[in-house]
């Protein structure tokens, strides 16, 4: 399916080479496009400042103030800016608008915070807005529980935002965007083969954000039945099916029943899962799902972990229900990038760090609301090297490496190589960032990875070394994590593409 | 297997062994001359070694006709793991060390030209110890060159190995027009040469002639054992300057080295750019630690450069030599050497690591993919020396990249479990399976790895031996598929 379409969808990118050469840049669209967004937005805002005037936390007028100021910003941006754009979008635009509201609608989305005055610097306020909106759920408020009830809300809103795609709102919004939205829908999904659900593109973004929509509402739900408070429970519901990872509570979720636990675990496993597969898991085609080779990896990392979590919390003398209960909880928060967490009963076990480890670099499926490499990444790789083995003892046997009975070429399989490792290269970046900044060299890693993986806080992250917090990094650490985060959410080779000599050569 | 393969299998060990049992025996001369009292247990072992040598090309018959595929897999592990062992029989022998995975891991250290040493005070140890220290490194140095010049390309794998993805498309580039007797020739003759010219400039600095045969020794093979407790630190910086440059030889292609000494230049083309990636990663680590220990640790310039200059060259190379105690330098320097130590030097050279070339091309796919993203109907291959390369062989260059960085993932986790820290066991990891040797923490700077629990060393050895032989030779022995007829 994937190959076809990835095909018919490059067939449909006709454009005559010349002419690239003689059209401008079309920065109008650009500008328009993420006016438009940034309008979204600050619509988007009505909910917190209701919730604030409800709950009466007082920060209903800052609230209400920075939502006028986004508004202000996207109509300049939109009426102004971008007046009489064309809807022409090629290949540099897209790149180009992916990274711009990628960066812009995060940015404006700092204001509250800073206005609230929950975090005291910009630095913070960037932050945590771009933990947000990238799904990652790395904190720098340090007391939760005296940040106003209308900010939490506004936090677990921009990682639901964020949760699809910034860009794939964009694509259900604009019917004009009919060609162009293929390349959006590429450069947001990281280039991995997507399943469609629809022939059209505008179609399937709508339908995936019913979908999203509906796991949402199902969870809230759920959260409701498990006697949490309306807050907590939307906070949590966005947290887990947008795969964040933003707490409400400074003790996190330590009070928390079993059933609440529980619906938090399944929706979180359910969030790895390619939001494709949850459409026909609802749908006629359930019987589909059993049959998608990543589906089968993904619930297999899951188990392996787990039995490798639950023998070693055993081992350390756990009882049965605690070892199963944290086991499920980390493991389905870390496969997903979600990076929620609770108490662990003893030490982290050095197994399970080690495999919490492997679970942040794999990360969820592709096309799942998760980060990470992405399973079906690492299956084509793994299937090249296991082949490139076979024809190291049998040197004349032709192989081609399959997935879902797709063959891959050698030039795709090229390309998700490099994507591994500029991937890697990411980290080490960070990571020796970090380094700069006194974090020692294996939390440093795992720090690195955790942002551009797009899990933020993990268990793991503090058994390697002294206590690490978000809350005193230096703000150079805290920028260049922002930008792992951004680098991890979108594909790395369009942000890329952006900063790179080649993009700005005629 | 047939009778045949087994054959196959032992009779290549016997020349091995020979001259590991020979430079056993020249161990004898610092015995005798210092009278430490190693003299018999040393001239047992290499009388032992010899025999054994003479025993299996004496008894076992040279192959005949095709032997089974599995056999060139095989043999280049069981070469290392034989020389290894039998390494382990002086340390033993004379007591210098007590239990088997120690000796086990200082000789697999030696043989795999890693540097990682168990012993804490190496001053103490007698002087014939010492020189099988630097021996056994020297041999390791000369071995793996020879391995991957001769073995590599009768794996099978020569297609897809580093070697071609250098050689692919460059018809004039020596290798395959000539014979492996040929090879061996060559690269012996250089390696001999270097180590004669480097033991001769010291001499001239006014060292004695058995600390510069041992420092040669250690610093031309990418080695890094010491016969000083503190390293490099106590020589003159003249002395250290001369082995930083042979350091800087060491990571070099020896074939280029060959042809250069030999003024055929026309030969050398297809190599230059390689070399030329090799001169700018040094210049650029250079300058990097020089700024960073001038600026963040308040070293003199001329300081900062001379001790940014030997360490660099020494972990680029993996060869672990130490221009002080590095483990007091400043986080992020350390962080930046584990990055460089997995470059490594240049294929075909003593050094470890993934290989300059192979870095060279990883790096120049992605600037490819970005290129065709953004026209994606030019073609534009990654060239190397001005020859497209084609997307197999990048694929198969990653192939080994992600290998390595499995690998490695999985040695943290390892020695993690078995009760190391996590900066030790990262630094460890690392340092073993490039060759450089000192890793971090404890076991890093002038430290050593004598603290390591007994299944850490043995994980640490099988790290050591994964690394040189470029991971793909030693994991393809571990699936099972590999065993089936």
């Amino acid at each position: 399916m994937g190959v076809v379409e990835k095909i018919t969808s490059y067939g449909i990118r006709i454009f005559d080479p010349k002419m690239v050469h003689i059209r401008r840049f079309n920065f109008k669209l650009v500008a328009r496009l993420a006016g438009m967004m940034l309008t979204i937005l600050a619509c988007a805002m009505v909910l917190p400042i209701i919730v604030s005037l409800v709950y009466r936390d007082g920060a209903q007028f800052d609230l209400f103030f920075s939502a006028i100021a986004i508004l202000v910003l996207g109509l300049v941006l939109r009426n102004i800016v971008g007046k009489d754009t064309d809807y022409e979008l090629h290949e540099k635009e897209s790149f180009w608008i992916t990274s711009v509201i990628w960066i812009l609608v995060p940015l404006a989305g700092s204001l509250p915070y800073l206005f609230t005055g929950a975090v005291s610097n910009f630095t913070d306020a960037a932050f945590e807005s771009f933990s947000g909106f990238t799904t990652t759920g790395a904190s720098v408020i340090a007391d939760l529980d005296h940040t106003p009830v209308g900010l939490l809300i506004w936090r677990s809103l921009t990682q639901w935002i964020g949760g699809l795609g910034l860009i794939l709102f964009i694509i259900a919004m604009l019917k004009k965007l009919n060609v162009g939205s293929v390349q959006l829908y590429d450069a947001e999904f990281s280039g991995t083969i997507q399943r469609k659900l629809h022939p059209r593109i505008a179609s399937s973004v709508k339908l995936m954000w019913s979908i999203y929509l509906g796991l949402t509402a199902i969870l809230f739900v759920l959260l409701l039945l498990g006697k949490n408070g309306l807050v907590d429970s939307f906070c949590l519901a966005t947290s887990a099916v947008s795969t964040g990872g933003f707490m409400v509570h400074g003790t996190g979720l330590a009070e928390m029943n079993l059933w609440s636990r529980a619906s938090l675990t399944f929706f979180m496993f359910l969030s790895g899962v390619n939001i494709a597969l949850v459409y026909h898991l609802l749908s006629r085609k359930g019987k589909d799902v059993w049959k998608d080779q990543e589906f089968h990896v993904y619930l297999g990392i899951f188990l392996v972990a787990v039995a490798v979590s639950v023998s070693a919390f055993l081992a350390k003398g756990c009882s049965l229900g605690d070892a199963l209960g944290f086991s499920l909880f980390h493991v389905a928060s870390t496969v997903s990038t979600c990076g929620l967490s609770v108490d662990c009963p003893t030490q982290l076990p050095m197994s399970v760090a080690g495999v919490t480890f492997f679970l942040i670099i794999i990360g969820a499926s592709a096309g799942s609301t998760g980060g990470g490499l992405k399973i079906k990444r690492l299956m084509i790789l793994w299937r090249y090297v296991r082949n490139y083995f076979t024809r190291m003892m049998h040197p004349n046997v032709v192989f081609s490496v399959k997935v879902n009975d797709m063959t891959i070429s050698d030039e795709y399989i090229n390309k998700i190589f490099g994507f591994v490792f500029m991937y890697i290269m990411f980290i080490v970046c960070g990571a020796f960032v970090l380094t700069l900044c006194d974090v020692n060299i294996p939390t440093a890693v795992c720090v690195a990875a955790a942002n551009i993986g797009n899990l933020g806080p993990s268990p793991l992250i503090n058994t390697l070394g002294p206590t690490f917090d978000y809350v005193s990094l230096q703000p150079v650490a805290k920028w260049t994590l922002m930008s792992l985060m951004l680098v991890g959410r979108i594909e790395i080779f369009a942000i890329l593409a952006v900063f790179s000599p080649v993009y700005w050569k005629r | 297997m047939t009778r045949n393969d087994i054959r196959a299998l032992v009779y290549p060990l016997g020349i091995p062994l020979l001259g590991l049992g020979g430079m056993m025996m020249l161990c004898l001369i610092p015995s005798l001359h210092f009278y430490d009292g190693t003299a018999l247990p040393m001239f047992v072992c290499g009388l032992f070694t010899l025999a054994v040598g003479l025993a299996i090309l004496g008894a076992v018959g040279k192959p005949k006709g095709r032997v089974d595929r599995r056999v060139p897999f095989l043999l280049v592990a069981l070469i290392w793991l034989v020389l290894s062992f039998f390494g382990t029989l002086p340390f033993l022998a004379t007591g210098s060390v007590t239990k088997f995975s120690d000796a086990l891991f200082e000789s697999m250290s030696g043989i795999t030209s890693t540097g990682a040493t168990i012993f804490s005070d190496v001053e103490h140890l007698p002087p014939s110890i010492l020189l099988w220290r630097s021996m056994s490194q020297w041999i390791g140095g000369f071995g793996i060159i020879l391995m991957v010049l001769a073995f590599i390309p009768s794996l099978g794998i020569n297609k897809y190995s580093l070697y071609t993805a250098e050689a692919s498309g460059a018809d004039n580039s020596g290798k395959g027009t000539i014979t492996v007797s040929e090879t061996i020739r060559r690269t012996l003759s250089i390696y001999i040469f270097l180590t004669l010219v480097f033991v001769l400039l010291l001499r001239l600095t006014g060292m004695h002639i058995w600390d510069a045969v041992n420092l040669v020794f250690t610093n031309i093979s990418s080695g890094g054992f010491c016969i000083y407790n503190d390293s490099l630190a106590s020589i003159t910086h003249r002395q250290q300057g001369i082995l930083a440059l042979a350091m800087f030889f060491s990571g070099i292609n020896f074939s280029l080295l060959f042809y250069v000494l030999t003024f055929r230049f026309g030969k050398i083309r297809h190599k230059l750019d390689q070399f030329g990636f090799y001169l700018v990663v040094i210049v650029v680590g250079i300058a990097g630690v020089m700024l960073a220990l001038h600026y963040a640790m308040d070293y003199s310039w001329k300081d900062s450069f001379r001790c940014s200059a030997v360490q660099t060259l020494s972990v680029l190379t993996t060869t672990g030599s130490l221009v002080e105690d590095t483990s007091f330098w400043w986080t992020p320097i350390l962080f930046f050497y584990v990055v460089l130590s997995l470059c490594g030097g240049m294929a075909g050279s003593t050094s470890g690591g993934l290989k300059v070339m192979r870095v060279l091309i990883l790096f120049r796919n992605v600037r490819n993919i970005l290129r065709n993203r953004l026209h994606p109907s030019a073609v534009n291959p990654v060239r190397l020396n001005g020859k497209p390369v084609s997307h197999p062989i990048i694929n198969n260059v990653m192939v080994i990249f992600f290998v390595y960085l499995f690998t490695i993932i999985l040695g943290v986790l390892l020695l993690m479990i078995c009760g190391i820290n996590a900066t030790e066991s990262f630094g460890a990891c690392i340092a073993c399976i490039t060759g450089y040797g000192p890793g971090l923490g404890a076991s890093g700077g002038l430290g050593c790895y004598e603290a390591f629990t007994v299944s850490a060393k043995w994980i640490a050895s099988l790290l050591m031996l994964m690394g040189r032989l470029e991971c793909l030779t030693v994991i393809i022995l571990l699936i099972p598929r590999f065993w089936k007829q």
